[in-house]
């Protein structure tokens, strides 16, 4: 019987700027760790062999240390490495990989499949059928070959390869290296590893994306994780896992305040946010003063607890009550100017009336603690 | 407020008591020259109302030098129906009393009413000051202080406030100000006041994001060219491994090596045809040769013949110019004997005619000579008539001037008789008949008449005599010049030989009859012999010689013969000399040139004879024939040779032309060439590949996308915050604009009751201007319709007297505005608007009667002429002091 971890899409070298520098920081730092991570639980789950499906690194021109970080995170598990060059990384003339090996980075327990040729591990009884990226863009099916390729007839086939395949994936996702459904059987794979789409995916008996370690971007899949893979004969069909090894959960809220018990609800949402969470947080519909002002705090509240908070109040309508107004004492003219805020927040310049009218609001509120304290 | 009657005791320049009464509720006119005391009365009513009669800095009241004075202002005025009447006394006496109708304070109680009656404070010790005074400060004008408006404004502007929004009902915001004020200092940390330029920290997020969007486009560019490099490194090292398993050159050498042998078979035959091609231009050579001579031969031959043919023209032509010859020597023979025939006949032609000639000459000249001998025989004959005359003439000469004086002389004696017979005593006697008288000398008988010029004795017979003496010595004198007269006349006479004038007039006339006849004779003789006698004896003698000449002459001519009748005239005997001679002479011409030709013709003759031998020996030469048959012998044999040769020529060419040398050539340059260039790319790629490597190495060491990456995260970062500032610094400057309209509006509106005065009396200064107001309710600008258009000025740019001028109506919209809100309102003037010109004066008095209808109006002044036309009459502080 044969284990492996199968796993892809590390993105190395991915950095955060939609966030707070420190944040960010982390987030980047995650990938490293979720590497690690990986390896450990090769190592506990003593599987024979690690595949890795494409897209190890974010980027061809990432940093010598960034490359030697990388190789020395991967030290938990002795094992054989399968690594696989995706569109991130294909093999060109002059890649990563090659930069990779000029370093002398590359550990001797570590494959990576530069050529599509049949990789084969005898002391595993495994025949590895990779189909690397070589060229930025790719329109063609690179496991092609899969089917026309010979290998010992003792030894599993298992087929490695990153792109979507076609008519599986939502629609909107134009990947440009396509893989045709099905190539699983076509090719007599036991099992076919793929990478490149970033959540768990299962297109057939045989065929799965482990999605990305950690989690990169708000859209919401099955990411975080890695997938144990259990081969107990040729011909049968894998027993597949997934075993959790994101740090950080990624969030999109849309909340929209209709009625003032919509209010409470968002605020309960917000204050769940834990230390693993990196949230994005859309507020719209309309609330008074004092439901803003609530929102605002608990948002402050939530920024100091869970890893990052996006928050965007842009769509939410500011509608003071006649209660806010008395409480703002806003007499004279300032009345007016408040009225004609909250009218202005319909028009062209919805967004700006709304900021003013939360400002004007801000400096009332600070001179009346001044006077009352 | 009315003020109806004043009363000052001791106080400053009063030191007597003074009152005013019956004050107009409108305008009152005070009038005095400088020190008269109308500032003292304006102080009066101002420390009656702005100091504590309690004070004690008040010694300035007392007149100058009374010190125990107690300076009293007593004042009766109502407000609406309510009567006052308030008496204050300061420092000596110090007392303050204020009836209110039948209502009456004292002492502080007093003062406080009237300060929240009239709107103003007093001081917390000391002189009341400027900053108490409220209202009344306002209204109340010093003296030279109207265009100050800006301070009283100030000082009085919470009771103008009050009354604003008494009218209007409204308030005003509370706390909007400070909130503006936050929102001002907020958004210019963001924006710069005056352009609403991005600033600070705004400024800072725009240029960072820019900055780092323009790190990004830069580090983009590197990395394409560095994409592009490896995409470069790719190919090359396809193309390497193409050429590595292909070697291409090889091919190409082995097609240049066949190429060129095949080029050299190609170029042997090329020698070939060429030493062909020169043979066959031998042979050409030789047949043109043989051919030469062939053709010198016949040409020989048919020399021969013409020059035969030649020979036999030439004798023709001799025989003929040589019968030519003959012909004209006959001609000529003729032609001279006609020549000498016509010239004999010019010659006897000639002979007859001078002959003719002489005869005729002969003839004439006798006849010259006898008309000469006629004329010089009559010519001799006048001669000697001549000379009888003048002989005539010399004998009855008389001189002309002889006979004019014998004339004169005669006319003389004639006057003086006439002269002595009218001097002379007449006497007339008529004596009886038979009896005489003798008178002198002489006796009369009868009648008669004598004259007497001298005494004369009358012998009276009978009687005696009587002596008669003509009167005077006149004349006596008549009678001696008329004696010296004729004494004179008759000497000549005699000297004349003549008896009487008479004879002398005859001999005269004579005279002159010979002299004419002299002048006649003389022209006869010019005509006959002009020259004189002499010469026609001279040209008698000439013509007879020449007649001796004339018949010498023809007595050598030889004799006449009856043929000489025959002859031609000379002139036609010398035509046919003439036309003889000339013939002989063309004839003689013509034989000179047929001789000529004859000669040519001969020489022509002898040569061709000469030639014609030459021709022959050459045709005649014995080893001719055996020439011309190697000749023709020669020609068949090359000619032979040489189609033989043309036939390999065409072979050899043909094959040449298929071969296409030229382009084999240029087969093994391309060949060679290709082979070269592909070698040179191939090692040149190898250089190529291993400088892309060691390029691409040392760049990927960069990290270039991982730096990319960084950039991205700290632009996205920087955007963010760019974002957050801009939406910041718009809603702020939204806000701030929001603000600003909000209270402009509202102070527009609380300003409008005012402006509505202003205007009231600004449109009486200047049609159509505005006065704007500013939020302390100070004039601010005034905007009016100048030359130019509209003109903006600020107020306190205004000249001083539109200043002052504005400055009162200001006041004056002040008090319409108090009065709407039922405040008192009082308006004094001490010696205002001495600034303005005439005009604005007239305009000014307008504003103020048509203020006083509304407003108790106080005016003080030292220039009464200039208020003349206020309306009212000005009242004479003089006057005033003197009635108390």
């Amino acid at each position: 019987m044969i284990k492996l971890l199968h796993t892809a899409d590390w993105q190395i070298g991915k950095l955060f700027g939609q966030f707070k520098p420190d944040d960010g920081a982390l987030l980047a730092e995650a990938r490293f760790k979720a590497v690690e991570k990986l390896a450990s639980l090769a190592t506990e789950n003593r599987v024979d062999l690690v595949l890795v499906a494409g897209d190890v690194f974010d980027a061809q021109g990432v940093a010598d240390k960034t490359i030697h970080r990388l190789f020395n995170a991967m030290a938990g598990f002795q094992g054989p490495w399968i690594l696989l060059p995706g569109n991130h990384d294909a093999a060109l003339a002059e890649s990563v990989w090659t930069r990779a090996e000029r370093l002398k980075a590359i550990p001797p327990n570590v494959t990576v499949c530069l050529q599509p040729e049949p990789v084969l591990l005898d002391s595993v009884g495994v025949a590895l059928l990779p189909a690397p990226l070589t060229q930025r863009h790719t329109y063609t099916d690179l496991t092609e070959w899969f089917a026309s390729a010979e290998t010992p007839a003792d030894m599993l086939r298992i087929g490695l390869a990153h792109g979507s395949v076609q008519g599986v994936l939502p629609e909107d996702i134009d990947s440009p290296n396509p893989i045709v459904p099905g190539r699983a059987e076509q090719a007599r794979l036991d099992y076919l590893a793929l990478g490149d789409w970033h959540g768990v995916k299962q297109i057939d008996s045989r065929t799965w994306y482990s999605g990305t370690p950690e989690t990169d971007r708000f859209r919401s899949n099955e990411s975080g994780r890695a997938l144990l893979v259990e081969l107990s004969e040729q011909g049968a069909l894998p027993a597949v896992t997934p075993l959790e090894t994101g740090q950080y959960r990624w969030h999109s809220e849309t909340l929209e305040l209709r009625v003032p018990s919509d209010v409470e609800f968002a605020l309960q949402t917000i204050s769940a946010f834990g230390p693993a969470d990196v949230v994005e947080l859309k507020l719209s519909g309309q609330t008074d003063l004092g439901g803003y002002r609530r929102l605002c705090a608990a948002i402050e509240q939530a920024r100091g607890k869970a890893r990052s908070v996006l928050a965007d109040l842009s769509a939410l309508r500011l509608e003071p009550t006649a209660e806010d107004i008395d409480a703002l004492k806003a007499d004279g003219y300032l009345g007016e100017v408040i009225a004609e805020l909250r009218a202005n927040q319909d028009g062209a310049d919805a967004e700006i009336a709304r900021e003013a009218l939360a400002l004007l609001a801000g400096i009332l509120d600070a001179q009346h603690a001044k006077a009352g304290g | 407020m009315r003020l109806s009657r004043i009363r000052i005791e001791q106080f400053k320049k009063f030191r007597q008591p003074i009152e005013i009464k019956d004050l107009e509720p409108g305008l009152n006119l005070f009038t005095g020259p400088n020190e008269a005391g109308k500032s003292t009365i304006v102080s009066a009513i101002r420390a009656a109302f702005f100091e504590r009669h309690r004070s004690t800095s008040v010694d300035d009241l007392r007149p100058w030098g009374d010190t125990s004075a107690s300076p009293t202002v007593e004042l009766e005025f109502s407000i609406g129906e309510t009567r006052y009447r308030l008496v204050k006394s300061f420092l000596g006496k110090k007392r303050c009393e204020l009836q209110i109708g039948t209502r009456r304070l004292d002492s502080t109680e007093a003062e406080d009413h009237l300060a929240e009656l009239l709107g103003f404070r007093y001081a917390g010790r000391g002189a009341s000051d400027s900053m108490h005074w409220g209202i009344p400060g306002l209204l109340w004008i010093q003296q030279g202080a109207g265009h100050d408006i800006q301070g009283p404004v100030t000082h009085a502007i919470d009771h103008l406030r009050t009354a604003l929004n008494a009218s209007l009902g409204e308030i005003a915001s509370s706390s909007g100000d400070s909130v503006l004020a936050t929102v001002e200092a907020a958004r210019n940390e963001l924006l710069t006041p005056s352009t609403g330029k991005p600033k600070g920290a705004y400024d800072e997020a725009i240029k960072q994001e820019a900055a780092l969007a323009n790190d990004i486009l830069e580090l983009d560019a590197d990395i394409a060219a560095y994409r592009q490099k490896v995409d470069t490194l790719a190919a090359l090292r396809r193309e390497h491994a193409a050429d590595e398993a292909e070697k291409p050159w090889i091919g190409f050498r082995t097609q240049e090596r066949a190429a060129a042998e095949k080029l050299e078979e190609i170029q042997r035959i090329e020698e070939a045809l060429s030493n062909e091609k020169r043979r066959a231009a031998e042979l050409d050579e030789r047949i043109k040769l043989l051919h030469g001579q062939l053709e010198t031969f016949a040409r020989q031959e048919k020399e021969l013949e013409t020059r035969e043919a030649e020979l036999e023209s030439i004798r023709q032509k001799l025989e003929r110019a040589t019968a030519l010859v003959q012909e004209w020597q006959s001609k000529r023979a003729e032609a001279e004997a006609r020549h000498e025939a016509a010239r004999e006949t010019l010659r006897l032609a000639r002979q007859a005619d001078t002959r003719l000639k002489l005869m005729r000459e002969l003839e004439a000249t006798r006849l010259k000579v006898k008309e000469a001998a006629d004329t010089l025989e009559k010519a001799e004959k006048e001669q000697v008539a001549l000379v009888e005359l003048k002989r005539q003439a010399a004998l009855t000469e008389i001189k002309l001037k002889d006979l004019e004086q014998l004339r004169a002389q005669d006319r003389q004696i004639r006057e003086m008789q006439i002269r002595l017979t009218a001097a002379a005593t007449r006497l007339r006697f008529a004596l009886e008949d038979g009896r005489s008288i003798g008178i002198g000398n002489e006796s009369v008988t009868g009648t008669g008449e004598r004259l007497l010029l001298e005494t004369t004795t009358l012998t009276l017979p009978g009687l005696g005599q009587l002596e008669i003496a003509p009167g005077g010595s006149d004349l006596t004198q008549l009678r001696a010049e008329a004696k010296q007269l004729i004494d004179t006349y008759e000497a000549l006479l005699q000297r004349l030989g003549l008896p009487s004038l008479e004879a002398a007039e005859a001999r005269y006339r004579a005279y002159t009859q010979h002299l004419a006849d002299i002048k006649t004779a003389e022209a006869t003789l010019k005509a006959l012999a002009p020259q004189g006698i002499e010469p026609l004896r001279t040209e008698v003698a000439v013509q007879r010689a020449r007649v001796q000449e004339l018949e010498q002459a023809l007595n050598l001519l030889p004799p006449e013969t009856p043929q000489t009748a025959k002859l031609p005239s000379v002139s036609e005997a010398e035509a046919a000399e003439e036309a003889a001679r000339l013939s002989l002479e063309k004839i003689n011409e013509s034989l000179h040139e047929a001789r000529l030709t004859a000669g040519k013709e001969q020489t022509a003759f002898e040569t061709a004879t000469r030639e014609l031998a030459a021709a022959r020996a050459v045709v005649d030469d014995p080893q001719r024939p055996e020439r011309v048959a190697a000749a023709n012998r020669d020609l068949v044999d090359a000619r032979a040779e040489q189609s033989t040769l043309a036939a390999r020529i065409e072979a050899l060419s043909r094959q040449l032309a298929e071969a296409r040398p030229d382009i084999l050539k240029q087969d093994v340059e391309r060949f060679r060439r290709s082979a070269e260039q592909l070698e040179k790319r191939y090692n040149e790629r190898l250089d190529q590949l291993t400088r892309l490597e060691i390029e691409l190495q040392t760049a990927g060491a960069q990290g270039l996308e991982e730096r990319r990456a960084e950039l991205a995260r700290d632009h996205a970062q920087a955007k963010r915050r760019l974002e957050e500032l801009r939406r910041r610094a718009e809603a702020l400057d939204y806000l701030l604009r929001l603000l600003r309209d909000k209270r402009r509006a509202l102070t527009q509106r609380l300003q409008a009751p005012l402006q509505k005065h202003l205007s009231r009396y600004l449109q009486l200064l200047f049609p159509g201007a505005c006065l704007d107001i500013d939020e302390n309710l100070s004039p601010r600008s005034l905007t009016r319709n100048g030359s130019n258009g509209t003109e903006l000025g600020d107020f306190e740019d205004l000249s001083f007297g539109a200043r002052e001028q504005m400055g009162i109506i200001s006041r004056l919209a002040y008090a319409g505005l108090l009065r709407e809100a039922g405040r008192p309102t009082l308006i004094i003037l001490d010696d205002a608007l001495v600034h303005s010109d005439e005009e604005r004066l007239a305009q000014m008095k307008r504003v103020l009667f048509d203020a006083a209808t509304r407003h108790q109006i106080l005016l003080f002044t030292c220039h009464p002429a200039k208020w003349r036309d206020l309306g009212v009459g000005a009242r004479s502080l003089e006057a005033i002091r003197a009635e108390a």
